[in-house]
């Protein structure tokens, strides 16, 4: 089997669609395409979402996330300068970090929790 | 898990010493902006492996900028030291792999001589022209020292579901960065050796920290542990390769990707900390002997070329 050339995944601009991120789709339907299912829960004093499942491919990265939910929660220039996002309440991984390396590794029974702050909450 | 413990200790410090020498060269754009009569000589540093480029950023900057007096601040310029960013064979290096993750990844793949050689690793400065798009600015030094906290709390979540790390003491944390930075081997290992022991009544660590490098891919990282309980066997670094390389593939599957990663582990040659380490080696040992300081087992699979 001869070299297999890469597929390019996380394109390099911070412009974001939205229609990357959708909410799952209704619970009879198994069939998600391979996306990582996540909830985003509030931390810090954070504004609380009121869409909290997402779904997205695994090749998204965490920075791809915070670019996304900085501008879709509307922040404030203020606001707008940390966006931390933790796993297990303990690390922030880094921001090239790709959600599918994140959700094999700390996914609780098929869903990935992650924890948004404005304040480094956890270190 | 060891019986030899004073020659696997040896490891460790060997690792700790490894040194690449390393030439910086001011980049064409920026020569032309130097406002002395004589340009910049290449800047030669000897820079521990398992170090971070930002570490040594602002001696870099120093040097480069005495050429550049009275143009400091000009804004036509654009010289200063956030501006400044490192490049190798046009790829800008992130700033938060280890060096020596950087130097195995890209010179073994990217060099374009074929010699074994690609000593001193040369690496072109660029004071201007900072691509956004592709690069978090260098930051300070608090920055890399969280970037390293967090990874090594990820490592701990991995091996003992962050127990250990969660009981030391803040100046404990404190002593494993200021011992990184200042390269003080045994006030490193005197807190490391509690990240390296065993929890839960287990003779080795619950998951594997590890990463997997292959050029233009993000890394892999899977769950994986060290021992087969129904086969009382330990597993070796070819089995978690192989666990890793299929894994990979069927999320590729899934997620209906039409070209699929080479899954044949005889495709690469595998590299942690410049040597190949043979396959057969128990994972849990390179764990603990063969880690970066940050704990994790970064490993680089660079493909074979077509002869």
């Amino acid at each position: 089997m001869s070299t297999i050339e890469s597929d390019k995944t996380e394109s390099k601009t911070v412009n974001f669609d939205e229609t990357n991120l959708s909410p799952t789709r209704p619970s009879g339907d198994s069939e998600n395409d391979g996306k990582i299912v996540f909830l985003l829960k509030a931390a810090g004093g954070a504004p609380i979402l009121k869409k909290k499942k997402w779904a997205l491919p695994r090749s998204k990265t965490i920075g791809h996330i915070v670019e996304f939910l900085k501008k879709y929660m509307q922040l404030d220039v203020e606001q707008q300068k940390q966006l931390f996002l933790y796993v297990n309440q303990t690390f922030a991984p880094a921001f090239d970090t790709t959600i599918g390396a994140v959700n094999d590794c700390f996914n609780s029974e098929g869903i990935l929790v992650l924890h948004y702050t404005f304040t480094p909450a956890w270190g | 898990m060891s019986n030899s413990s004073i020659d696997d200790k040896d490891i460790t410090r060997e690792l700790w010493q490894s040194r690449l020498p390393i030439c910086f060269i001011l980049s064409d754009e920026d020569m032309s902006k130097v406002n002395r009569s004589e340009s910049p000589e290449p800047l030669y540093l000897m820079l521990s492996r398992h170090s971070y480029f930002p570490c040594i950023i602002e001696k870099i900057f120093r040097y480069y900028s005495t050429y550049y007096k009275g143009n400091l601040n000009d804004q036509t310029n654009n010289i200063n030291l956030n501006n400044l960013w490192l490049e190798y064979e046009s790829i800008p290096l992130k700033w938060h792999y280890p060096i020596g993750l950087l130097y195995d990844l890209y010179t073994s793949s990217l060099s374009s001589s074929s010699s074994a050689s690609h000593l001193p690793w040369q690496i072109i400065v660029h004071l201007s022209k900072f691509p956004e798009n592709e690069l978090i600015r260098f930051p300070d030094i608090e920055s890399i020292e969280a970037h390293y906290m967090t990874t090594l709390k990820e490592a701990d979540a991995l091996k003992h579901k962050g127990q250990i790390i969660g009981d030391m003491q803040k100046r404990d944390h404190k002593q494993l960065w200021n011992s990184l930075l200042q390269d003080k081997y045994e006030a490193f290992w005197n807190i490391n050796i509690k990240l390296m022991s065993y929890t839960d009544n287990l003779q080795y660590f619950r998951y594997i920290p590890f990463r997997i490098y292959i050029l233009d891919k993000p890394f892999m990282q899977k769950l994986f542990s060290p021992y087969n309980i129904e086969q009382n066997k330990w597993l070796t670094l070819y089995d978690l390769l192989q666990y890793t390389l299929n894994h990979e593939v069927q999320c590729e599957k899934l997620a209906n990707e039409k070209k699929f990663l080479n899954n044949n582990i005889e495709n690469y040659r595998v590299i942690i900390h410049g040597v190949q380490p043979p396959l057969h080696s128990p994972i849990q040992w390179l764990s603990e002997y063969f880690s970066y300081p940050d704990n994790f087992l970064h490993i680089c699979l660079i493909e074979n070329q077509m002869r």
